[in-house]
């Protein structure tokens, strides 16, 4: 049996030496994934902070406020299926990503138009903003209003467009659930007062004759 | 932490004449622009599979690296110090999540990382095959381990790709707090009574060689390596990375009259830069390949975790759920 400085790795009782390879995991095994994106303080805009693996909805919102709101200030977390989410080809730096889209006009609405969240990526490698929420009868009608209503303002080099049915939002009242954020004073590096300890050490040796 | 050195063999080296020659030009003018590269960009072969390869050790390293500075939650000394030593336990794991997420936009599954992992088929950071005897081993790993880990995560932050990018800049913010707190728990030992300063300087003599072999050993300069840097995958050399770690933290490890156990480290004031007794690349190589006091033991704990949990993630699974690369 494995023996461990750990007591408690100890009592699992594992074998020690060569064990046969463990097996391929499963596909799914990592349940899909999901888009988060937060937002730092009342009126800013929600921006992308990353992905989670999840078996759904709820949980990647539980997964993601562990993983994205639990260090840093935040009022408001979004989820979204990573599979809901469509996405425009990347423009380079500087361009303007709606101006290189070819957004027919789609033929006569026949269906009820439905809200739509819109995502700007300004500059590679920076995070997808939200931009706002347009009415739209398809994906691509929505990327046809999101240039009307924001595409004016150069450059965005990406564009992500997601059914705001599909968007699990944090409410109003969700909002208690980061008061205590602040309050965890060790984890910041602020708390540790590493230099005063340092000088006041330095101090005493000085005042106290080599041994 | 903990992103170690680029310390593990390179991809091989794959002809770069087999790749599109226009769709090259390209790729490698938007990166001479300084442009990061987004996951549905065109790009060469060797970059995908060089960033797979390093965002993938560098998350194994957090997860496993979580594993002997975890033993001591239940042990460390006091309220606040447990709370602290769980939230950084807690933020390590929490990288490897998000690196783990931006390799697999290059089209490499977790699940095929973690049982690569677990394989012994991919390598994370060396020095977690050592033991941590005591707290100040934890101390000097939270410090040490985590300002060396520092400097590398620095450097590639500023690389190309843009989704390892975006989770470094989140790692490094997060690490702010590793280090102080690190810090903060040497000082306190190092200036408090002989028998914690003892354990302190035990603590680092037991830590100070896998520490000089974090960051690997001397770069063969190739053609290769001239290309991972153009590319901007590999941001500085092993050598640069362990000269500006040695001129950062031996003057704090001096000031707190502790001793680095090198009799013949010292900065040569002409070409300023640090001299050091070779490590031990022997031992390296060795512990790497598996031979090390800790290795069979991290990877049983990882194992039984991924296999006891297996029939919980099962009663989970969604039966409609279909799986999606992350976006960035």
């Amino acid at each position: 049996m494995l023996k461990s400085l750990d007591p408690r790795v100890t009592r699992l009782n594992l074998p020690d030496g060569e064990v046969p390879p463990m097996e391929e995991k499963p596909e799914l095994d990592q349940f899909e994934t999901y888009e988060a994106f937060h937002q730092k303080k009342d009126g800013a805009a929600h921006t992308y902070v990353g992905p989670v693996h999840a078996p759904n909805e709820d949980v990647a919102f539980l997964f993601a406020k562990e993983q994205y709101s639990r260090r840093f200030p935040c009022v408001g977390l979004w989820i979204a299926r990573t599979e809901n989410i469509q996405v425009t080809p990347y423009g380079n730096d500087g361009e303007n990503v709606y101006d290189m889209l070819r957004i027919e006009e789609t033929a006569e609405q026949i269906e009820q138009p439905e809200p739509y969240e819109i995502f700007h990526l300004k500059k590679r490698g920076k995070a997808h903003t939200h931009a706002g929420r347009v009415m739209a009868t398809s994906y691509l009608n929505a990327l046809q209003e999101a240039k009307q209503a924001f595409g004016e303002k150069s450059p965005i080099v990406n564009v992500w467009v997601v059914k705001s049915k599909d968007v699990l939002q944090s409410a109003e009242d969700d909002k208690d659930m980061w008061t205590t954020v602040p309050e965890k004073k060790y984890r910041e590096a602020i708390a540790y007062k590493v230099m005063d300890k340092i000088t006041k050490y330095k101090e005493e040796r000085k005042n106290t004759p080599a041994q | 932490m903990y992103g170690g050195g680029n310390i593990f063999e390179a991809t091989k080296f794959d002809d770069l004449q087999t790749e599109d020659p226009a769709k090259l030009a390209e790729f490698e003018a938007r990166i001479a622009r300084g442009e990061k590269i987004e996951p549905t960009d065109w790009m060469p072969e060797l970059y995908r599979k060089q960033l797979i390869r390093m965002i993938e050790q560098h998350a194994h390293s957090e997860i496993i690296g979580a594993l002997p500075e975890g033993t001591w939650i239940t042990r460390a000394p006091g309220f606040r110090r447990k709370m602290a030593q769980m939230a950084k336990v807690q933020d390590e794991v929490g990288h490897a999540q998000l690196l783990y997420s931006a390799a697999e936009t290059l089209g490499k599954s977790r699940e095929q990382m973690l049982t690569d992992l677990i394989n012994g088929k991919s390598k994370y950071s060396n020095v977690f095959n050592y033991p941590a005897f005591t707290w100040a081993d934890s101390n000097i790993i939270s410090w040490l381990i985590d300002a060396g880990a520092i400097v590398n995560q620095m450097a590639n932050a500023k690389g190309s790709y843009g989704p390892y990018s975006r989770a470094l800049e989140r790692i490094c913010a997060e690490e702010a707090f590793h280090l102080k707190y690190g810090h903060d728990a040497v000082v306190h030992m190092a200036t408090g009574s002989p028998k914690q300063r003892e354990m302190i300087q035990a603590a680092l003599n037991r830590w100070w060689p896998p520490i000089m072999t974090f960051f690997g050993p001397s770069d063969k300069m190739s053609t290769h390596t001239e290309t991972l840097m153009r590319w901007k995958v590999k941001m500085a050399s092993n050598d640069e990375c362990r000269q500006q770690f040695l001129d950062m933290y031996v003057p704090k490890i001096w000031e707190l009259g502790l001793t680095v156990p090198d009799p013949n480290l010292k900065k040569n004031q002409e070409t300023g830069q640090w001299e050091f007794t070779e490590p031990d690349w022997d031992e390296f190589k060795r512990v790497i390949n598996g031979d090390g006091p800790c290795n069979a033991e991290r990877l049983a704990v990882r194992r039984t975790a991924e296999e006891r949990g297996a029939w919980v993630r099962r009663a989970l699974l969604n039966p409609k759920a279909k799986y999606v690369r992350p976006l960035a």
